[in-house]
């Protein structure tokens, strides 16, 4: 009895901890930009909190109900051309809109979630690339969301509502924060919750879990539908931000891949997984591009893709565990 | 729609689904051995096409004659990537599936980065080979002859494979594919029959770019083309099974070909995915699967 | 996080200050694929703005065009061009977000781009914004200059001109022989480009009253091409006509051969078949295929500065100037001879002098009757002209006034 109680203010400690880290973290990012005036940096930490908070949307799904998606990209396009066609043929504001197309793409998710559950392992990858591929093919072929062609964004004036401005990036970066800071949030509150432990039991011992009384398919759904409802509302972000959609630009297989990295460099199924490496992967992919990849020789791709080995090989389990390191360390001096 | 025409839109499927047949062999070998799923699978093929472009506009011999050539460099690249890459993600002790996903997705952007440092983003040709553009017309239905030669030679790989695992390699690497823990009780090296399964799946689709270099482009990101249709083979035909990948292989080649004479071309992989989620609803572990 | 973050702003900080040059130098930022698929064509392009930007500022021998004299800018006191590249990926995010940083960090005056319209869309968006000129040297979409932008300048003819002397090469063609056209195939690749470039065709099929046997939109970078094939033989349509790049080029021309059809007519709407690549793959199966195309090597006579311009980029990167690189040295000479004409670098006094713009057709290297913009920021002079392949090389047929040779014209045999 006693252990038991020790063990949970323990637990809670450690989560109440976690808030204070966030909150801290959080205050340091509102701020950050307002000292910071090149653009090229402003736009460098939009597009990182974006792919944190995509990430953590990601991780819900893969990191801790264990069902590695490949094909994320579906739900971040379906979320992006939702939000889009509202606001370009109806327009509806880009808030609203966002929070449609999250739903279309929980809707979505769980509709591809349903038959493609009972795969396992790296059947339900492949799977899941292939669902993808299908929204491609489809979005790509439809006339009515512009096909190839795309969705131009016009400019409708600087407007809070719209969430348009000419050329001031702050407004956006609020945005995103507010996306990262809500994705995080969720994962926290979930990571404490009941439908939390199923998760990990899920992705621990099938049969184990199924012998607990853990409802696997209900406890799957569930992830997928948190999941897909974030990666749409970051797609729809993303086309508001850009200015223009396309097939090739947002149902990417590559995009898919990006969108799980960050999760997988920093930690799968941590809660600064995410986020930490999305913070290393997101700039130095954007930096090397730039100031390397303006040669044309590939060198910017081997980085990349040395990158991508390196950390899967030599800290399997992500970044984060650096960063535990050195507080255990610092922990252990004290 | 006449008959002469069924059959030259099935035979060019078959045709298609014999190479794609041999890319997911290659793949499929490599998964049943050790878990491993080679994300970097399009682009060894891609490296063995860019092998033999370079020999055969170093010495104009024809890809047929440096066909062992460029399986013996690929079955090392095999090796080397193991030794160098796998066997260190096989000994990681957090989110090994994800490390094994992860490293040889890694690999596959390295290697394309690499191709186009080394040879620059240019489309290439093998031009002047033996069978370049000549197709023989049996009663109305036209063989190309570098798709023809390509599919024998998928045949005789996947002959050849079926003799390897009736020898006592074959033997071993089956015996280490069903209980890879079991194995070393009984004397084999299982790291070794793993460096050498790796070497084996990279020159059968090494073999497969050789053949396919006949009559397809060579560039950096040629891999990708083939890639996914490589792993919807293997899933299709069931991981770990040959004969699965070689029955997948010629199902998807067809299926892709009828399906782009019945709808819109641009939509014909649409019908290959289609097959392949219907089939896994009623087969989860593929047609012939075996994990 | 956040001392790497600080880290990352240092670094970019010391990049940026890097990048400040001699005070004197007109920076301009050019955006195009440099890595990835469309990689083949940037890096043309990049050698096509190097070229161009050597002779504007080199001294040398003067050479018959328009910025040809060399020695930098004479209208800013012997100022030259700086370029800055930067790689789009073919993405437009990425083309987007390097445009803004070619312009606040590199403090370019102007871009130019960019190869595929998706990219050129969003790049335009950039710098109408920050209030800059946008030079669209090869950006074919027709749909790209009605978006009312007061910063966007096309020196390229679009798909919907480059249709249109198609067929009015097929109404020409068919007095001329007596084989008019009856029928066309439609066969495009899946992406902006194909579908625009079709739907023009299309259209235009339909005013000239020639049926449209047969509407293949294809899969691009597909593994075999030889359904699609054999839908074209079955359609045995007079002129095939293409829209599609280098690699899908290569592979129709093989899969038609290995089905044994042998086309009346190709009518390719450029891109991969105007690239050396397809000539060297394709090989004996190009022979007699057509295309459009909006420079012509071949117009030396007419157009003296092809010579030694031509020499300089075969010297350069190895190969003779073609559609593209052609456009896009052009482009970079119409920029240039803005900002020299206005005499200062402020972006607003260069986009006066671009709408003030009229070159003659013989001060450039293009066949075009000449590079003035209407109220879009098209240029409207831009006249294209039909190529045929013969023993492996393009060769101008039409306008009938600037031909070097007859076609060989298929149809009705």
């Amino acid at each position: 009895m006693d252990r038991t109680t020790g063990m949970n203010s323990s637990i809670t400690r450690r989560r109440r901890r976690e808030l204070v880290v966030a909150g801290v973290l959080l205050a340091i990012l509102i701020v950050l930009p307002l000292p910071i005036h090149d653009v090229y940096t402003r736009n460098l930490i939009i597009i990182t909190l974006l792919f944190a908070g995509l990430s953590q949307g990601w991780n819900i799904l893969g990191g801790y109900c264990g069902q590695i998606s490949l094909g994320h990209s579906l739900y971040f396009g379906i979320g992006a051309y939702v939000s889009t066609m509202m606001f370009v043929g109806g327009h509806i504001p880009p808030p609203v809109g966002m929070v449609a197309g999250g739903i279309v793409a929980a809707a979505a998710a769980l509709l591809v979630g349903w038959p493609v559950f009972r795969l396992s392992g790296h059947y339900y990858a492949i799977a899941t690339v292939v669902v993808q591929e299908i929204g491609y093919l489809l979005a790509l072929n439809w006339d009515f969301i512009g096909g190839a062609s795309g969705i131009y964004v016009p400019f409708r004036g600087e407007s809070w509502l719209n969430l348009q401005f000419r050329i001031d990036k702050l407004p956006y970066h609020y945005l995103v924060l507010g996306f990262a800071a809500v994705t995080w949030l969720v994962a926290w509150w979930l990571e404490g919750s009941r439908i939390g432990f199923s998760w990990r039991a899920v992705k621990d011992d099938v049969v184990a879990a199924r012998s607990l009384g853990v409802r696997i398919f209900h406890s799957k759904m569930v992830a997928t539908a948190v999941s897909g409802f974030f990666t749409g509302v970051g797609g729809a972000i993303f086309g508001l931000y850009v200015g223009y959609i396309d097939p090739d630009s947002i149902l990417s297989g590559q995009l898919a891949i990006l969108i799980a990295l960050p999760a997988v460099l920093g930690g799968v199924g941590t809660l600064w997984g995410p986020f930490i490496g999305a913070a290393v992967l997101i700039p130095l992919r954007e930096l090397s591009s730039s100031y390397l990849g303006s040669s044309g020789n590939g060198v910017d791709l081997m980085l990349y893709g040395a990158l991508i080995m390196g950390v899967a090989l030599l800290r399997p389990q992500g970044l984060v565990s650096l960063v535990n390191l050195v507080r255990g360390r610092a922990h252990g001096a004290a | 729609m006449a008959l002469d025409t069924i059959l030259q839109v099935v035979i060019s499927g078959l045709l298609m689904g014999l190479i794609y047949a041999l890319v997911a062999a290659g793949l499929s070998l490599i998964f049943g051995l050790m878990d491993v799923v080679n994300f970097a699978h399009g682009e060894l093929m891609m490296v063995a096409m860019y092998a033999v472009f370079t020999l055969w506009q170093m010495t104009g011999l024809d890809p047929f004659i440096l066909l062992p050539v460029v399986a013996a460099l690929l079955f090392g690249l095999g090796v080397a990537i193991y030794r160098l890459l796998i066997a260190r993600a096989l000994s990681v002790r957090f989110n090994r599936g994800m490390v094994q996903i992860f490293v040889t997705f890694g690999l596959a952007i390295f290697i394309r980065g690499f191709m186009q440092f080394w040879y620059g983003g240019e489309f290439r040709s093998i031009t002047t080979t033996w069978l370049a553009n000549r197709t023989a017309n049996v009663y109305g239905v036209y063989l190309p002859l570098p798709q023809v030669a390509a599919g024998v030679v998928c045949l005789a790989a996947f002959a050849g494979l079926l003799a390897i695992s009736r020898t006592e390699f074959g033997r071993a690497l089956e015996a280490t594919r069903e209980d890879r823990e079991a194995v070393a009780l009984i004397g084999i090296d299982r790291d070794r029959i793993f460096a050498l399964g790796w070497g084996l799946g990279a020159a059968t689709v090494g073999v497969a770019g050789v053949m396919l270099a006949g009559f397809y482009y060579v560039s950096p990101n040629v891999g990708a083309n083939f890639a996914l249709i490589a792993y919807v083979t293997v899933a299709l035909g069931g991981f770990g099974s040959m004969f699965g990948a070689l029955a997948a292989g010629l199902l998807i080649g067809e299926v892709e070909a009828i399906t782009a004479q019945i709808l819109e071309p641009s939509l014909k992989q649409v019908g290959m995915f289609a097959i392949y989620l219907a089939v896994l609803m009623f087969r989860p572990r593929g047609l012939f699967g075996k994990i | 996080m956040k001392r790497f973050l600080l880290a990352t702003a240092a670094l970019v900080a010391l990049g940026a200050g890097q990048q400040a040059l001699a005070a004197d130098d007109v920076i301009i930022g050019v955006v195009y694929p440099l890595t990835g698929n469309g990689a083949p064509v940037g890096l043309d392009a990049k050698a096509a703005y190097e070229v161009a930007a050597d002779i504007i500022n080199s001294t040398h021998a003067p050479i018959p065009m328009v910025m040809g004299a060399g020695g930098g800018l004479s209208g800013l006191g012997g100022a030259k061009i700086k370029l800055v590249f930067a790689d789009s990926q073919n993405d437009p995010q990425k083309a987007r977000a390097e445009a803004e940083r070619l312009i606040t960090q590199d403090h370019a005056i102007a871009i130019v781009g960019s190869y595929t319209s998706a990219t050129g869309a969003t790049i335009s968006q950039v710098t109408e914004r920050y209030e800059v000129p946008y030079m669209s040297a090869d950006n074919s979409s027709p749909s790209l200059n009605q978006r009312g932008l007061k910063w966007f300048f096309r020196t390229s003819p679009h798909d919907e001109m480059f249709t249109a002397a198609m067929y009015q090469f097929f109404k020409d063609e068919g007095v001329k022989t007596g084989h008019p056209v009856g029928s066309v195939a439609l066969f495009y690749e899946d992406s902006i480009f194909g579908t625009d470039s079709s739907t023009v065709q299309r259209k235009l099929a339909g005013e000239a009253k020639i049926t449209v046997a047969a509407d293949i939109k294809y899969r691009a970078n597909s593994p075999s091409l030889s359904a699609e094939a054999q839908k074209l033989k079955a359609a045995n349509a007079d002129v095939i006509m293409p829209s599609s790049y280098t690699s899908d080029a290569i592979l129709i021309l093989r899969a038609m051969n290995e089905i044994g059809y042998k086309p009346k007519a190709i009518m390719a709407q450029a891109a991969g078949f105007q690239e050396s690549a397809f000539l060297t793959g394709a090989g004996p199966l190009a022979e007699g295929a057509m295309s459009r195309s909006s420079f012509a090597l071949d117009a030396g006579p007419a157009r003296p500065a092809i010579g030694p311009v031509n020499a300089l980029y075969k010297a350069h990167n190895n190969k003779d100037m073609n559609d593209n690189t052609s456009r896009e040295i052009t482009a970079l000479m119409t920029l240039a001879d803005a900002i020299n004409r206005a005499g200062s670098a402020k972006p607003e006094d260069i986009r006066k002098a671009l709408v003030a713009t009229d070159i003659p057709g013989n001060q450039t290297i293009m066949p075009w009757a000449g590079i003035k913009f209407d109220e879009t920021g098209q240029n409207v002079k831009g006249t294209p002209v039909i190529q045929q392949v013969t023993g492996g090389v393009y060769h101008t047929i039409w306008p009938f006034e600037v031909a070097v040779q007859p076609a060989v014209w298929g149809v009705g045999q």
